[in-house]
């Protein structure tokens, strides 16, 4: 009966995809009216008021150009171009530092948080008032204080993502089943041996959703980030060929940035199911 | 004075009551249980017996007073005293067997990994799970995930076995299994055990002596029931005995009016020392030939002095 | 006080000084010893052009090192006067033996330099002596890095992360004024780029030509501390609209400039090339007037370093420098600019079509409405920090109440603008300096006395200070 289902739904996503996609190459192929133009002057225009050009690349044109970064994806042309792998390398590196950085602080705290009523109240104010800070608003202090933009783009996707690790595995602690505690209580099993044994596991897929949250919102924010702090990462590129008005090169990063948040969350989600026991 | 290895000595817990002033649950219980005695408590919700037996696991802490366990009063849980919970209480993500080992490797953290593993098989040899013990909690029925909680309790060879209703979540069939399994397990094994239940029939088949507490708030342990049924009864035949209705209805009757109406009863000037309880034997002597000890007991069921009495351990020793 | 003022100069101010004339050694002994090192390389850049200006900073450096006091040392210039004081320095010194050793003007500090840039066509000389190989010549290994916007270039540079930058030529004296910034002293050792800027329109407004007409239009503005933000409000002021009341002026990245044009979210903006040119090459848009008819010959973007990075690492300063101002030398001739364009539109540069940057760059351009326009001056490329320059920006900044109270006009446009240096390095890279010390321009028609600054000020009905 699953196999059925899925072949239909994948024949229904098919349908979608090219609906839309012709959809799109129809929109941006019907060339407007061309202006009769002194041939001098015609030189010094782009094609799209010499030829009428809609400005949105069509799908031949990004899937052209999605095939030129696929095929060469680790050149390196000079520090301000690199290939577009480079640049998912860099963007990834700096997520990942950030992430793990996120996770050595917010798992701890969280811990601490859940197990202990005082802390948990004693801190709640400070979450609840940085929590809500867009990541991107900390960029400025983050460059003014660490003096250092990667640096500064780290903190920033540390700070994102700090919250729903904290927040979740706090609440995964404070919420571990009473009785699993007092089993462990009644086997005299020490604080942190209860922690790594009980708790944690126990906690393991509400922290794990956390992570779940917060390597999305890294990954997006890396952009944003990248954005701003240029240089190298996948932000960068869309940032430079935003400069250049080349949307042809912005929707095939937009893709690339979809399908790599895609496998962070999938990434995720396997190490979720690793980690959830039934009850 | 009989063989106090537990010692409940005067405890109470009280809380704040919404509307100010204090509430009692219970107040100033007493009670002694002898080595090798199997003792169930019986009464309503809310009477305070589910953190009588905390307190015994050294989970909970009495408002006042103090438990005695071997001579030393209790200051927290303990590997001595091993608890099987209401609700089985196993870790999900590990395995039958491996919920047991945590406890052996808890126990006897030194030892090797084959060490461990060997005597939680055993233990899980010992309620018949042997078949099942890769299995996750999940994969297992009510009964056999309880199996698995009294394995592991069973495991860390305890002084003292603490049971909070065991069988209560169970369906009746499996229920009676388990009893049976119990039983024999503490018979063999003369295991000092601590049960709280609202099973009458459970009580019955399984205790030496059967502590009926009134109603909460204020609750208190009215009388000590002696079971007067013999060592060797079995579940199927216990209802026969002539000793079974005299008693069932002892107890019943007891739940049934007298947890409320005991306070009257010493407001009317029964005598009670909240320090010893009275030990009953609802069954006159003359009608219960079986009962080992003659207990002068009037047939209204009045409390009296009890003498010595011996536990089940005591009289299989003396078989 | 750079190590690059000259130091025959009576004129100079005191500053602290110690050790070597580099500064990087504790002794001028030591300085010399590493200037001897240096020698066998030295001698691979050394050409027969170069000598002379060599001998020039080594005269400097032994006169440094046996005056290190420049209130000594002026005493002294004032007693024997600076000729003589060279000659007799020959006398006693091997200053020839010196020199040959630092031909080059010293081994730079470090070798590995970050410049950051912004994509716009301004920053010419910067981008284009990577790939053309000013920096290598002398002996730099530079790496240009493309960086987002204005703040971004500026905290960088303040962070350390770049040691030199292209930056709004207002923005190092806002920077050493502390405005929008901590206070950090910044200096502008060159400008990069004179004219350079356009008003640029929306299609929609092609019969809209007169600013008195534009009361409650939109314009975009790179930076509040911008060359672009000052010549458009003296522009509408001119016509009688007040800037802050009659139009929006909002700070918008270039790149979103043309976006926003678009979108039809702004009516205009006055930006830097390439962003006008691109405006019309996309059809988005048409140049209403090049800034060179506000102002012709006025500044636009600078090189900039901060002080801390002149006086520390002073030789790697002047051979980066010596790049920028002979890239400024190479761009200010029009023959040159085409191959330019090719140099600097790939993807690691400007990352722009060559055709607009031919068009910036040669000043023969379509300006959207159907002509081909010829302005060979549309930019042009003269390094020359004029004191004057920063003068007038602080009357700006304080006409449009960016700065308040009492300005040392002449002071900071001291401070930050080295026109001493300029004058020396330009020498040194065969350009003309110019003779006169100040100078004197005219903005739309009315002429500015930099030694007059606030009866300048003063003479404006729009303002925002009194």
């Amino acid at each position: 009966m699953t196999k059925p289902i899925d072949l239909r739904a994948g024949a229904v996503s098919l349908l979608i995809l090219v609906t839309f996609l012709l959809a799109w190459h129809l929109t941006v192929s019907g060339g407007s009216g061309v202006q009769k133009m002194d041939p001098e002057y015609a030189k010094l225009m782009g094609i799209t008021t010499t030829q009428g050009k809609s400005a949105m690349p069509g799908p031949l044109d990004v899937g052209a150009t999605l095939w030129g970064h696929l095929k060469d994806p680790f050149y390196v042309r000079g520090t301000n171009d690199v290939g577009l792998g480079l640049q998912l390398g860099h963007s990834i590196l700096r997520v990942m530092a950030g992430y793990l950085l996120a996770m050595a602080v917010a798992i701890p705290l969280g811990f601490l948080i859940g197990m202990s009523p005082l802390m948990s109240r004693a801190l709640d104010p400070f979450i609840q008032v940085l929590k809500p800070i867009s990541p991107l608003a900390w960029m400025p202090l983050a460059l003014y204080t660490i003096k250092d933009s990667g640096a500064s783009a780290i903190f920033v996707i540390f700070i994102c993502s700090v919250w729903p690790m904290l927040i979740n595995t706090a609440f995964g602690v404070a919420n571990v089943r009473k009785e699993w505690i007092n089993v462990a209580r009644t086997l005299e099993v020490g604080t942190f041996r209860k922690a790594f044994t009980v708790i944690l596991p126990a906690a393991a897929p509400t922290i794990v959703t956390g992570m779940r949250i917060s390597i999305g919102i890294a990954w997006l924010v890396i952009v944003a980030a990248e954005m701003l702090v240029g240089g190298t990462g996948i932000g960068y590129f869309v940032w430079n060929e935003w400069n250049n008005l080349s949307i042809t090169n912005v929707i095939t990063a937009i893709l690339v940035i979809g399908v790599v948040g895609m496998l962070l969350d999938q990434l995720l989600a396997r190490l979720g199911r690793l980690v959830t026991f039934p009850e | 004075m009989q063989d106090r290895y537990i010692s409940i000595e005067g405890i109470s817990r009280a809380y704040p009551a919404p509307g100010g002033g204090v509430t009692t649950i219970f107040d100033d219980l007493w009670l002694g249980v002898a080595r090798g005695e199997f003792v169930a408590v019986i009464g309503h919700s809310g009477c305070g017996k589910t953190t009588v037996l905390n307190i015994l696991a050294g989970l909970d802490v009495p408002s006042s007073g103090v438990v005695v366990v071997d001579g030393k009063a209790i200051e927290g849980p303990s590997l001595d005293r091993a608890v099987i919970f209401q609700s089985h209480a196993l870790l999900p993500w590990k395995s039958a067997l491996g919920n047991v080992a945590y406890a052996v490797a808890s126990r006897w953290p030194k030892w090797s990994r084959g060490e461990v593993s060997a005597k939680a098989m055993a233990a899980i040899r010992l309620v018949g799970l042997e078949h099942a013990a890769e299995r996750r909690p999940a994969e297992l029925s009510g009964g056999m995930k309880q199996r698995v909680g009294i394995a592991r309790a069973l495991s860390i060879d305890p002084k003292i076995l603490l049971m909070d209703e065991p069988f209560s979540a169970l369906d009746a069939l499996t229920r009676g299994t388990l009893q049976d399994e119990v039983r024999n397990i503490c018979v063999e094994t003369g295991q000092t055990v601590f049960m709280i239940t609202h099973d009458v029939d459970e009580a019955i088949y399984l205790a030496d002596k059967i502590v009926l507490m009134t109603n909460g708030p204020g609750a208190r342990i009215a009388e000590i029931v002696v079971n007067p049924l013999p060592d060797g009864r079995t579940r199927n035949d216990v209802h026969r005995h002539p000793a079974y209705y005299p008693l069932r209805n002892h107890i019943i009757d007891f739940l049934v009016t007298r947890s409320k109406s005991f306070d009257g009863e010493l407001a009317a000037g029964r005598p009670w020392d909240a320090r010893n309880p009275p030990l009953v034997n609802p069954v006159a002597p003359e009608r219960a030939p079986l009962a080992p000890v003659p207990v002068p007991a009037g047939p209204s069921g009045e409390a009296v002095e009890a003498g010595p009495v011996l536990t089940q351990a005591q009289r299989r020793r003396t078989t | 006080m750079s190590t690059f003022d000259n130091p025959f100069d009576v004129a100079q101010k005191p500053a602290k000084r110690c050790g070597c004339s580099c500064g990087q050694h504790s002794t001028q002994g030591e300085h010399d010893a590493a200037a001897t090192r240096a020698k066998a390389e030295a001698e691979f850049v050394a050409t027969a052009g170069e000598e002379q200006r060599a001998r020039r900073v080594v005269e400097a450096g032994v006169m440094r090192a046996l005056f290190p006091n420049p209130v000594q040392r002026r005493a002294f210039l004032k007693a024997v006067g600076a000729t003589t004081a060279a000659a007799a320095l020959a006398q006693v010194f091997p200053v020839m033996t010196a020199a040959d050793a630092l031909a080059a003007g010293g081994t730079p500090e470090k070798k590995d330099l970050k410049v950051g840039f912004i994509p716009i066509t301004c920053a010419t000389p910067i981008i284009m002596a990577h790939p053309m190989g000013f920096y290598g010549k002398q002996g730099l290994n530079v790496e240009v890095v493309k960086t987002a916007g204005w703040a971004v270039i500026r905290d960088k540079t303040l962070n350390k992360e770049y040691d030199a930058a292209h930056m709004l030529s207002p923005m190092p004296l806002a920077i050493s004024l502390g405005l929008g910034s901590t206070a950090v002293p910044f200096t502008v050792p060159a400008i990069e780029n004179v004219n350079g800027q356009a008003i640029t329109l929306a299609m929609k407004h092609k019969d809209n030509r007169d600013p008195k007409n534009w009361k409650g239009m939109k314009f975009a503005i790179p930076f509040d501390y911008s060359m672009h933000n000052y010549l458009l409000r003296y522009y509408l002021a001119e016509h009688g609209l007040d800037p802050d009341k009659d139009v929006q002026l909002r700070s918008v990245p270039p790149p979103e400039m043309v976006a926003n044009l678009r979108a039809d979210n702004i009516d205009g903006f006055l930006a830097p090339d390439n962003i006008c040119q691109r405006a019309v090459f996309d059809g988005v848009g048409f140049n209403h007037i090049l800034s060179k008819e506000i102002w012709d010959g006025h500044p636009c973007c600078a090189f900039a370093a901060s002080k801390a990075f002149v006086t520390e690492a002073p030789n790697a300063y002047g051979a980066l420098l010596r790049a920028i101002i002979e890239a400024a030398a190479f761009a200010s001739k029009a023959d040159n600019r085409k191959q330019i364009a090719d140099a600097i539109a790939p993807a690691n540069y400007l990352n722009a079509p060559v055709t607009v940057l031919e068009q910036v760059l040669t000043g023969t351009y379509a300006d959207g409405l159907g002509n081909v326009k010829k302005d060979p001056n549309r930019v042009t490329f003269d390094p020359f920090p004029w004191e004057s320059f920063a003068v007038w920006m602080l009357t700006q900044m304080k006409r449009w109440g960016q700065l308040k109270g009492d300005v040392d006009y002449q002071g900071i446009a001291k401070e930050v603008f080295l026109q001493t240096d300029a004058v020396r390095l330009m020498k040194e890279a065969g350009l003309t300096p110019p003779e006169a010390s100040t100078k004197t321009f005219a903005v739309m028609g009315k002429t500015f006395d930099p030694a007059k600054p606030e009866d300048y000020l003063a003479s404006f009905a729009i303002k925002r200070s009194s």
